[in-house]
């Protein structure tokens, strides 16, 4: 009787064991920056990612069954410090790896996360060759910037504008190449390209460009740049300074307190943005959750994004019933409608950069008004 | 025949920025040889100060003196603690506690303050244009030229009529016989310090009011630009800081408008071209230094 006893109290405690042993540890690593300039983005995304973890967590972890404990690198903004942190990950073991908001650092960790067949996500990089350049185990997870260029054409030729200005910058991928996806989206629709503009990035004096675009006869219909702080400010005092008039078109990186703290001449600016937190929807209620935990309400929509890739992990994980790098590869890539803080994720037919809704707003008087949800028809996506 | 001339206006106002902010970092290596790359730090905490000034609706001529009086504090700080105790390590040494202090401010800002931009609303007005004849000008660039030269009027009878006016410049030639003199070395030191943070807020004035926002990153191009000019006049040399602000600003926006348009990713070249070609015709700069000292 008393060996039964033994031994039921024995069964007893290895089934609370195998219990216990069903909620595997795992690591996530990110290799972002934390300093330096990628930090205006990498900081809010990584402010996010940690909310969710913690509350993914809470509820038994990843695929219900993943606790997950985040091992943080700070890579200064340096491409070199991204690499050596990202070796420095893949050799700790990391099952997924978070790369910064910017293609060339992400490109490179990459290289050294696809070989070591992990799945790597960037925060918030928009270049949508990014993934293609990496391989299969890279993903993009914030709307990229050939899908903001075809809403932001669709817009334009549907306010009936026939003629568009461009100014983009050969500094970096993204104020040269949405400009250029805006070109070929807005010709394709019929509109002609009345003259292009070239800055240097934290250039600030545009005196000299805006005089020549104001020298253009006829003005174009509309102005369209993917500039952003501290350039797009200067940009558009300068330009209503030389007293242009045309509407100007924006991409995300003008989604900040600035572009609505220039006042009157900020009025009619159309720009997109990886959402709106309305009150009363998803993004929204997010902003008050954040703000009460923090005491601080999200400085830009960065938060809400980087907030939502664990819940996009989530969906494959559980999808793949495992972490295991190349399974968790194929669900990532199989997953479709997920549905996050600003609407819905699909990366079933892309190239990794995901499918997913982008939303216009306009300013008016100091406030962002939306104006249009929806995710890019592929057909009018330009290739990257 | 207008688009030149506002071609040349808009010259004339960028070179006026850079001519400030050359002339701040020329007021201190004219003195202790110190080339300062935490110069573009002192124009951050400015337009830092101005961002709490607007945030709590200070009246904007106080919130503008208060930014300039930061830069200037702040400058004094620097040198009290980092760069005093450096006062006898050499050129190189002093050049990389710059770089340390400019490093350790930067990371302070994004760590303290915040990564994000913050906006610097300014009033409407800053925004308009005023029409001179057939060429219009920005509020802004119409600032820039206006402060540009009452500043350089100010500094003026600061270095030619006043006693510490004129232990500065005679420090700027020959600083041990100053100190035999009897002028205390360090009430100079610091003075200079005062004015080049001042000559740094002054100048964050007319950029934050372009940009319309203070980041933790922003002083990183115009000290470069200010360190450009101030190679190009003469390093040291207070006119030639001054003059070479003006050839830095005024190449760069005629090559702005007038480069054509597939040369125009190029611009930065062209001008460094410019500032080589300066640089071979005189080699101590425009207006070199009197006591010619080259780093």
């Amino acid at each position: 009787m008393k060996r039964l006893g033994r031994l039921l109290s024995c069964s007893a405690a290895i089934a609370l064991l195998g219990g216990a042993a069903l909620a595997e540890d795992v690591t996530i690593g990110l290799a972002t920056a934390q300093t330096g300039g990628l930090a205006f983005a990498d900081q809010p995304s990584l402010a996010g990612f940690q909310m969710a973890i913690e509350e993914i967590n809470a509820k038994g972890g990843l695929g219900g069954k993943y606790m997950v404990t985040l091992d943080i690198k700070d890579t200064r903004s340096d491409t070199g410090a991204t690499v050596q942190a990202a070796q420095e990950l893949v050799a700790a073991g990391v099952k997924v790896l978070i790369t910064p908001c910017d293609a060339d650092p992400s490109i490179a960790a990459g290289q050294i996360s696809q070989a070591a067949q992990i799945p790597t996500l960037t925060f918030c990089g928009t270049t949508p060759t990014i993934t293609d350049a990496v391989g299969d185990y890279m993903f993009g997870t914030y709307p990229a910037d050939n899908g903001q260029a075809a809403l932001l054409a669709e817009h334009a030729a549907s306010k009936g504008y026939k003629s568009a200005y461009i100014l983009k910058s050969p500094d970096s991928a993204y104020t040269l190449r949405l400009p250029e996806y805006f070109a070929e989206a807005f010709t394709a629709k019929g509109g002609t390209i009345a003259g292009e503009g070239t800055y240097g990035l934290g250039q600030q004096d545009f005196a000299a460009e805006v005089t020549k675009i104001a020298a253009l006869d006829p003005q174009p219909d509309v102005i369209m740049t993917a500039a952003y702080e501290p350039d797009f400010p200067a940009f558009l005092k300068a330009l209503r300074g030389a007293g242009v008039t045309a509407p100007v078109l924006g991409s995300d990186g003008i989604d900040s307190p600035t572009t609505t703290g220039l006042g009157e001449i900020a009025n009619g600016i159309v720009h997109t943005t990886a959402g709106f937190a309305a009150d009363g929807t998803p993004l929204g209620d997010f902003y008050k959750r954040f703000a009460e935990k923090t005491g601080a309400a999200p400085e830009t929509v960065y938060v809400a994004t980087g907030y939502e890739i664990p819940y996009i992990l989530d969906a494959a994980v559980t999808a793949a019933g495992s972490m295991d790098g190349p399974a968790l590869r194929d669900a990532l890539a199989n997953l479709e409608g997920v549905a996050v803080l600003t609407g819905k994720v699909t990366y079933k037919g892309t190239n990794r950069m995901p499918s997913r809704d982008i939303t216009l707003v306009e300013i008016q008087n100091g406030a962002r008004t939306p104006i249009l949800t929806a995710t890019p028809d592929p057909a009018s996506v330009p290739a990257p | 025949m207008d688009i030149v001339l506002q071609q040349v206006l808009n010259a004339i106002s960028l070179g006026g920025i850079y001519a400030l902010l050359a002339l701040g970092l020329a007021v201190v290596f004219s003195i202790v040889g110190l080339i300062n790359f935490a110069h573009g730090e002192l124009m951050t905490v400015a337009g830092y100060a101005l961002f709490l000034g607007v945030l709590f609706a200070v009246p904007l001529p106080l919130a503008l003196a208060l930014a300039v009086a930061a830069a200037a504090g702040a400058a004094v700080l620097t040198e009290r603690l980092a760069f005093r105790p450096m006062r006898r390590a050499d050129a190189t040494a002093l050049l990389l506690t710059s770089f340390a202090v400019s490093a350790i401010l930067r990371v302070l800002f994004q760590n303290g303050i915040s990564a994000r931009p913050k906006p610097v609303p300014l009033p409407p007005a800053l925004s308009g244009t005023v029409d001179l004849g057939p060429v219009h000008l920005g509020a802004v660039p119409l600032a820039s030229i206006l402060v540009t030269l009452v500043s350089l009027i100010l500094l003026t009878l600061f270095l030619k009529r006043t006693t510490m006016g004129r232990a500065m410049r005679a420090a700027a030639e020959d600083f041990q016989v100053l100190r035999l003199m009897g002028i205390r070395a360090n009430r100079v030191v610091a003075v200079a310090f005062a004015l080049s943070g001042a000559l740094a807020g002054v100048s964050a004035l007319l950029w934050v009011a372009q940009r319309g926002s203070v980041d933790p990153l922003m002083g990183f191009i115009p000290v470069l630009k200010a360190f450009v000019a101030a190679v190009i006049g003469g390093l040291g040399s207070l006119p030639g800081a001054v003059a070479g602000g003006f050839v830095l600003g005024i190449t760069e926006v005629l090559f702005q408008a007038f480069l054509p348009e597939a040369a125009l990713p190029f611009r930065d070249a062209f001008v460094l071209s410019v500032v080589i070609a300066i640089l071979i015709w005189r080699p101590d700069g425009l207006i070199p230094a009197k006591s010619a000292r080259r780093s």
